[in-house]
Parts: C-alpha cells; sequence; structure tokens
C-alpha cells in the first residue's frame, strides 16, 4: 500500500461515524475485538508525533511512549511493568520486548474494554533510540494486524469459555461449536427451546436470559440469543456478573 | 417494612427503576416501588415473566430445576427475578436499566428479599 493510500485509510478510521468515546477517552476493543493487544498496535500505527497513548483495560492502565508509529516502550502501568518500566524497546533485547508483550497481554489480554487517551509525552530514553515499528513488533508477537473480525456470538462465546462448564453454539440449526459435556443443553434446545420463546410476553430479539439453580447439580443455565445464532450455557452461578458485562460489552 | 426496604433497594442501586414484590402462588404483586406510576398491565406481564422464569407450580422453563433466580437482559434493560430462600412463592421482580451493576444488585436484592419474607 503507497503511504497516500494508508494515510487516507487512517484518515477514514479517525472520522468514522460509529467510533465511541468514554470520557474523553476513545473505545478501541470490546469484548476481546479486535484482540486487545492487536487494537494497541494498531493505535499505535496511527501515532506519528511523539505521545503518552494511556490505556485502560477495565481496571488496568498502562501507558505507552509512541513516536512515528513505534512502540518506543512503557512509561507506566497499574501492576507489573516494574522490569520493563522506562525501558527503549529494541531488537537488539528481545528479552524486553517479550517481557513488554507479556505486560500488555497480561494487564489487557482479557480486558473486556479497552480504551484510548492521547496525553502529551513524557520524557523517555534518549532522542535517537526510536523503539521498534508496529510491523516490526507484530512480527515478533505474532500477532495478524489485519485479522478478520469474528461475529459477535463467537466473540460471546470465547469471552466466556473459561466461565462455563459446558456450552452449545447452534446458528439456523446448525451446530457451530460445542464444549464440556453438552447433553442437558441439547435437551434445552430439543425439548424446551421451542416452547419457552413461545412463551416470552417480551419479545424475542437480542438478549441473554440466565436461571440460577437450573440443573440439578447446582450450574445455572444461559440462554444467549442473537439474529440466527443460538448458544445455551451451563455456568457457575458466581460468573452471572461477568456474563452479563460481556454480553452487555459485545452483543446489548 | 416492605415498602422500606423496597425503597433502599431501589435507591441504593444506580440502574434500579421498578421492584415488585410478588407472590407466586397466587400470581399476584403485592407492593411496587417505582418512581413513575406503573400500569397495571405491566405489572401483570411482569408477574407472568416471573411466573416463566422462576417456575410457578415448579413448571420447568430451561434445564431441569425450577430457578432460584433469573435475569433477562436485552438492548432496553435488565429484568432480575429472586426466590426468596425459606418462601419459594416470595418474589421479587425487578425492572433496571441495561447499565446496572448486576452482580452488586443481585447480591443486595437476594439480602433484602430474604428479609421482606421472613418478616425481619
Amino acid at each position: 500500500m503507497s503511504d497516500h493510500a494508508e494515510l487516507a485509510q487512517k484518515i477514514s478510521a479517525l472520522a468514522a461515524k460509529d467510533t465511541v468515546f468514554e470520557a474523553g477517552a476513545r473505545v478501541i476493543s470490546t469484548g476481546g475485538e479486535p484482540n486487545p493487544v492487536s487494537a494497541i498496535l494498531n493505535e499505535i500505527d496511527d501515532t506519528i508525533l511523539e505521545r503518552n497513548l494511556e490505556i485502560r483495560a477495565d481496571d488496568a492502565v498502562v501507558n505507552l511512549i509512541v513516536s512515528g508509529r513505534r512502540l518506543r516502550g512503557i512509561a507506566g502501568a497499574s501492576s507489573g511493568a516494574d522490569g520493563v518500566l522506562g525501558q527503549v524497546l529494541s531488537r537488539e533485547e528481545p528479552e524486553v520486548v517479550a517481557a513488554v508483550f507479556a505486560v500488555l497481554s497480561e494487564l489487557c489480554g482479557q480486558a473486556q474494554r479497552l480504551t484510548a487517551r492521547y496525553l502529551p509525552p513524557t520524557a523517555f530514553g534518549k532522542d535517537g533510540e526510536r523503539g521498534i515499528s508496529v510491523k516490526g513488533l507484530a512480527e515478533l508477537w505474532q500477532l495478524d494486524l489485519d485479522e478478520t473480525p469474528k461475529p459477535p456470538m463467537e466473540r460471546f462465546l470465547r469471552a466466556n469459555r473459561a466461565a462455563a462448564v459446558a456450552m452449545l453454539h447452534m446458528r439456523d440449526g446448525e451446530l457451530q461449536s460445542s464444549a464440556g459435556d453438552v447433553a442437558a443443553l441439547q435437551s434445552i434446545l430439543d425439548k424446551q427451546l421451542a416452547e419457552f420463546r413461545a412463551s416470552q410476553s417480551y419479545g424475542s430479539g437480542t438478549q441473554l436470559i440466565c436461571l440460577e439453580g437450573a440443573f440439578s447439580d447446582g450450574t445455572a443455565a444461559a440462554l444467549a440469543i442473537h439474529n440466527d445464532d443460538v448458544a445455551v450455557i451451563a455456568y457457575q452461578p458466581a460468573h452471572l456478573g461477568a456474563l452479563h458485562a460481556s454480553w452487555r460489552a459485545i452483543l446489548g | 417494612m416492605v415498602v422500606d426496604e423496597l425503597d433502599a433497594l431501589r435507591n441504593a442501586n444506580q440502574g434500579c427503576e421498578m421492584l415488585a414484590f410478588a407472590d407466586l402462588s397466587t400470581q399476584m404483586i403485592l407492593v411496587t416501588d417505582t418512581a413513575a406510576n406503573a400500569p397495571r398491565e405491566t405489572l401483570d406481564r411482569l408477574c407472568n415473566e416471573a411466573m416463566t422464569m422462576l417456575g410457578a407450580g415448579r413448571k420447568v422453563v430451561l434445564g431441569e430445576e425450577p430457578s432460584t433466580a433469573a435475569l433477562v437482559a436485552n438492548a432496553e434493560g435488565v429484568r432480575v427475578f429472586l426466590r426468596a430462600a425459606d418462601e419459594p412463592n416470595d418474589v421479587l421482580c425487578c425492572v433496571c436499566a441495561p447499565e446496572l451493576d448486576v452482580e452488586a444488585f443481585v447480591a443486595d436484592a437476594r439480602e433484602r428479599l430474604n428479609r421482606i419474607s421472613s418478616g425481619a
């Protein structure tokens, strides 16, 4: 891609009408989509002048010094970055580059919501220490920045995989994916779902239904519906809040 | 007092818009708490949904057992239905905004419902 075409693409992205802001910060990833670390790299790739790029990932914060579409290093973080704070990235120090990736993955990798805010730069390293370009980092960290976004239901299920005892995802009646022992979930789909949906008095669009104690072993059942996608999940009741938060971030 | 508990629950939880304490055995809403008057049809529909979700008369809607708590979320909001621990026919129906902090709200609502139900 030529420089002009790339510049035009970036200006177009910045002017996009569906950009969401929260308290002055731009939302760059929700429900794990795009991949949070990739979303950070995309932000860096859009930054020409030197800036302190503040990334908020749910409750975590990390401040990156970026310039010329390169990541120079980490200037601050809410936790876990002591070993790399203030160090300018260089291909000659691969352990630092790997440690920065570990910090970003730890702080941001599982975040439901990522926001970016540009602050004035703070003194960082020496003038000649330019850091590493986004393309270089993507290559070193093995990230595909052009990855096609996954459909919302797949993102929702992926975000809740750890909380699920079992899950079953159907689209237009065709099995898309399953995990765990799905016999009880299959029974819901086969024997109860049609009657349940017919009985709903509040409509049947995109929705999440959670039923605590729905299974005899004490696990809860969740039913997520979005267009032609239907997913049934068995989960521990303690995950209700997280399940709803991710549903709202991705499908709500 | 039921009204005081419901008032306190609504005031303590941002996004909580309407509460109704109901008896599933008679399918009646006994007490409501809302900033604006709710039409009778709205309350009836809420009570019907509570019966469906929690499984009145041990009828199971989804799964193997009647639920002790249910949540229904869509773009317009969140509805939460809770069954009292010692008196399964005592239920709390809650209509809330989409941004409700579900975890905190359910914990608070459950505690207050159990107090209401036990007459404490």
